[in-house]
């Protein structure tokens, strides 16, 4: 079992495998190929944070999770910060662990438009989401653990009505802790620094943290390896240069943010690089009740709707985040601000996340940072609109006494009569403050060498030995959380490899 | 900082915690471009009670009730790009101010432990 954090001299290494990024496409390919019997080299970014290095508080955990501090941002007429995480595990560690198998109206779409799957491939996909569900002790939240604000919103839904369901997350007897966004303490979640990472190891693979690949290292057009230099967690100081050398395929799996921009730089030649960038934008609606909800108390996210996921193309959700996020969420400064806190006790915070049409590009920003460029059309912006609205209704028939929409322009708080003023907000996207989550493309699947960078395996055109095994091949939004899909797709994409 | 969240007859102010020693680690310890972003924040913050308040001296020369004035001109301003500066400085305050032990027993919770700020090394 070998692990090899930050260190000042040069490493270099040969493996069968070499896998660029540790979250579910990462961990997941590195665990599927170790599994099948390869050498394999994980190399990740992010230092390893075992649950007791975890962070408590949100300063902490943008501090020591989150890739830069989250200062990535999805820019067009609005900045929208874009949330991911950069350890070992990756985002799995700050995510809420949601598990929802891939739609099949989606593969079909796939296959129709861009020949990418077929019968065999999809129900092979989904094969290996019931296995994951089994390995990852998926559960239904327990009604114990789920916390107010998950039970309001479920009583909410059905008064509306519309269909809602207690989410299904890759966490095992979950003990309500409310701290899934600062990595779960009490072991609960089952995130791949815990899960498939660690078996990497036992089967005689090697884990590189605080390791940022560079570049990826060709030879003509066959992937042989990558490198870079360690980087100090803290001061982001340099160490020493790693080179890891892949006898068989490098398999990078960095996010959708990192992949793009890591095979440019390597020199990856496509026209289609960095483009298709597509995501489930996400903000909330605020209900104020008269007793005190607690949100902070149960399951972070424990309740979904996905009624409208296909039409008009959102999921709805409960989630709970701390004070020191609402205190900078709700509007106003001073007293006012500060005695808008006073509710929090009584406050549930329920979002949408909005099946968007817009479509980006990746780039690398001039300081080496995130940046994204996605601009959103009037048509997600109605049907964000409308999402809002609708929980707006959800937290009146829940009981709520009013709502805090949240939107620049519309008074801070509403009654249940004044639900239109949200249907009829702006239009303006910088009215409103949104989290760019659940993020596809970059480096897209399509069969059509000339329409997508890789085929329906993650391999690249053009490239021998290189395979993209993260959210970055998804061509389209999926509606639903992506981890599942991409810990399927990776292990697809690794029995490949094996298989080849 | 000290305008954004200030005592109260429920919370404690952000005055009344270690906010220099704060400032200080976030300083040390976030990343580049979001110091330039709170240091760019504050000045923007600063110079610019002329167009809310119509008063011509610096935000830290006003009078408090002057500068919370301002403070709520800005955050609530028609144009994106006057909002945001000060968004991001509510944001990095507000990281401080609701993780304060004091504010979390007011909203009934127990307070963090402290973060540890470690990782594997080997």
């Amino acid at each position: 079992m070998t692990h090899v954090a930050f260190r000042e001299e040069d490493l270099t290494l040969e493996v069968d495998y070499v896998v660029v990024g540790s979250g579910a496409g990462g961990a997941t390919a590195a665990n599927a190929l170790a599994r099948g019997g390869a050498t394999v080299a994980l190399v990740e970014a992010g230092p390893w944070r075992d649950p007791a290095d975890y962070p408590s508080s949100t300063y902490g955990a943008m501090r020591d999770l989150f890739d830069g501090w989250g200062v990535g941002i999805a820019k067009g007429r609005a900045l929208w910060p874009i949330v991911q995480a950069s350890c070992v595990g990756g985002t799995t560690v700050i995510n809420c662990a949601i598990c929802v198998r891939t739609p099949e109206d989606v593969l079909l779409e796939w296959e129709r438009d861009l020949g990418v799957g077929t019968k065999a491939w999809r129900e092979g996909l989904w094969k290996h989401q019931e296995r994951l569900e089994v390995e990852l002790c998926a559960e239904v939240v327990p009604a114990a653990s789920a916390g107010r604000s998950n039970l309001l919103a479920a009583k909410g839904a059905a008064a509306v009505p519309y269909d809602g369901h207690p989410m299904t997350r890759y966490v095992k007897g979950c003990a309500g802790s409310g701290q899934c966004l600062q990595g779960c303490k009490q072991l609960k979640k089952q995130s791949l620094n815990l899960q498939f990472v660690p078996e990497v190891m036992a089967l005689g693979g090697t884990v590189l943290s605080c390791a940022p690949a560079e570049r990826v290292l060709l030879e003509g057009r066959r992937a042989v390896g990558v490198t870079g230099r360690f980087r100090e967690p803290v001061t982001r100081r340099k160490g020493g240069r790693f080179t890891v050398r892949a006898r068989k395929a490098v398999v990078v799996a960095a996010s959708v943010t990192r992949t793009a921009p890591l095979l440019a730089a390597s020199g990856v030649k496509h026209p289609l690089l960095g483009a298709g960038f597509r995501a489930h934008p996400g903000t909330g609606v605020i209900g104020v009740y008269d007793e005190h909800v607690d949100m902070n108390v149960g399951a972070t996210q424990g309740w979904a709707s996905v009624q409208y996921r296909v039409e008009p193309g959102m999921k709805l959700e409960t989630l709970s985040i701390p004070p020191e996020m609402i205190a900078s969420r709700l509007a106003g400064a001073g007293a006012e601000l500060v005695a808008r806190m006073g509710d929090y006790r009584r406050m549930a915070m329920w979002v949408v996340a909005l099946r968007a049409e817009a479509v980006g590009r990746v780039k690398r920003g001039v300081f080496g940072e995130v940046s994204v460029d996605y601009g959103f059309a009037d048509a997600d912006m109605r049907r964000l609109r409308k999402g809002l609205a609708l929980l707006a209704r959800t937290h009146f028939a829940a009981g709520a006494r009013r709502v805090i929409p949240g939107i620049y322009g519309l008074p801070y708080d509403l009654g249940p009569d004044q639900v239109g003023l949200i249907e009829e907000g702006p239009l303006d996207p910088r009215a409103y403050i949104l989290i760019s989550s659940h993020l596809f493309g970059g480096a897209t699947m399509d069969r059509d060498p000339a329409r997508g960078v890789c085929d329906e395996y993650g391999r690249v055109h053009g490239y021998e030995g290189l395979v993209v095994a993260d959210a970055s091949v998804i061509p389209t939004t999926l509606g639903v959380n992506p981890q599942h899909t991409i810990m399927a797709l990776a292990r697809t994409f690794a029995e490949r490899l094996l298989d080849a | 900082m000290v305008t954004l969240y200030p005592r109260s007859e429920q919370f404690p102010g952000i005055e009344d915690m270690a906010l220099d020693a704060y400032i200080a680690q976030y300083r040390r310890e976030c990343a580049p471009l979001m110091w330039a972003g709170f240091v760019l924040g504050t000045v923007f913050f600063h110079i610019t009670p002329l167009f809310t308040v119509y008063i011509p001296l610096p935000a830290y020369a006003l009078s408090d009730e002057d500068r919370e004035r301002h403070a709520q001109r800005l955050v609530s301003h028609p144009m994106y790009y006057v909002r945001q500066p000060v968004f991001l400085l509510k944001m990095v305050a507000g990281l401080l101010w609701g993780a304060d032990p004091a504010v979390r027993a007011r909203l009934g919770l127990a307070p963090y432990p402290a973060d540890p700020g470690t990782w594997r090394t080997s």
